[in-house]
């Protein structure tokens, strides 16, 4: 199984996070992993829905995003860093397949 | 994913978890999936296949210039059923959302095993957001906004600017409004023939409340629950909220 490194799963989530917001200002925005979702990229809570549809797109139904937000309450969800969804999806990469 | 209504109107929509199908509608104008992908979908989402839409005009489904009218908007909730599944589903609405889930139940009795009505405004003109929208100031509009949207709206941020386009596009630019000044209410002898069990949800401190009593006098074998809250519960009971849809919805 091809497992990726954080550093290529940040690149991952930097390219989706610009094309969900789509947005002039946001293909040069700076994303690093303590990058806050909601306070410095200010992204929408329908905007994380979209992320998690390409996160899936990419990797697959085994990053199970939803389960993972299921964790968290609201508040948390929108305190999120690109870091710890970065972390999350290398973690669930490195589990074996089930389907 | 994205697919056209019979009308040809672009919804979104998105699926969660696997097993017996549960579509989950949410409320106007401030609404759009996130008030149950944030809060009660991932949980049903372990044993349940969780359909969630965005209605048209809200969240990212098209920005359709008409058709909310309860009619109208059955039929886009009758495309998504007849487009994801042949079951019997549970239906979860909440609002506006809960008007077009029982307007489907009662249109499509085979379709449809359980109802859940959390804060279902009857007569519509009993809704909050379209009173204050309607009729308010700019002030009373935000009074009528769940505390977190509030803030948004607020802060300044992205996010308040992206909430307040949206809805200056429904209430100034689509017929949404005047599409809910002439919904009707549902007479007593039609809620009395649901078909399938109904749950119905209200809060404390709405000004829906006595439309959850009416539910539980009118509809044989109804199952009211108020918890402590606004019209806004999916915001304001998150939890408890999802606890007593997960109980019924399992029983």
């Amino acid at each position: 199984m091809n497992r990726r490194t954080e550093k290529e799963v940040l690149g991952d989530v930097t390219r989706m996070v610009r094309e969900v917001i789509a947005e002039e200002w946001a293909k040069d925005v700076a994303i690093a992993m303590e990058t806050s979702f909601a306070k410095d990229l200010e992204l929408e809570s329908i905007e994380f829905v979209a992320l998690a549809e390409h996160i899936r797109a990419e990797y697959g139904k085994h990053v199970n995003l939803a389960g993972w937000l299921a964790t968290m309450d609201l508040e948390h969800i929108l305190s999120l860093r690109v870091g710890q969804l970065v972390e999350f999806i290398v973690r669930c990469d490195s589990l074996p397949m089930t389907e | 994913m994205r697919f056209a209504t019979d009308d040809g109107v672009e919804l979104h929509v998105e699926e969660l978890g696997a097993g017996p199908p549960v579509i989950m509608l949410h409320g106007l104008l401030v609404g759009n999936m996130t008030t149950w992908y944030f809060t009660a979908a991932p949980d049903l989402a372990r044993t349940h296949r969780v359909i969630l839409f965005d209605l048209r005009g809200h969240g990212l489904s098209e920005r359709a210039p008409t058709g909310y009218d309860v009619d109208r908007m059955t039929g886009d909730l009758t495309s998504v059923v007849h487009r994801l599944t042949d079951e019997p589903v549970v239906l979860v609405g909440h609002s506006y959302g809960a008007l077009i889930a029982l307007t489907f139940a009662l249109r499509h009795p085979d379709r449809v095993r359980k109802l859940v009505l959390i804060e279902a405004p009857l007569p519509p003109s009993r809704l909050e957001e379209l009173r204050a929208f309607m009729y308010g100031s700019p002030d009373e509009m935000l009074e009528a906004l769940p505390d977190a949207l509030r803030d948004a709206f607020r802060s300044g941020r992205r996010q308040g600017a992206r909430l307040a386009d949206g809805i200056r596009f429904l209430a100034r630019e689509s017929s949404l409004l005047r599409d809910l000044s002439s919904a009707e209410d549902v007479p007593d002898e039609e809620l009395a023939a649901l078909g399938c069990p109904l749950l119905a949800v209200y809060g404390t401190q709405s000004s829906c409340r006595p439309v959850g009593a009416r539910l539980e006098r009118v509809v044989p074998g109804a199952l009211l629950v108020e918890l402590g809250g606004g019209h806004f519960l999916p915001l304001d009971a998150p939890r408890a909220l999802t606890d007593v849809m997960t109980r019924f919805i399992d029983a």
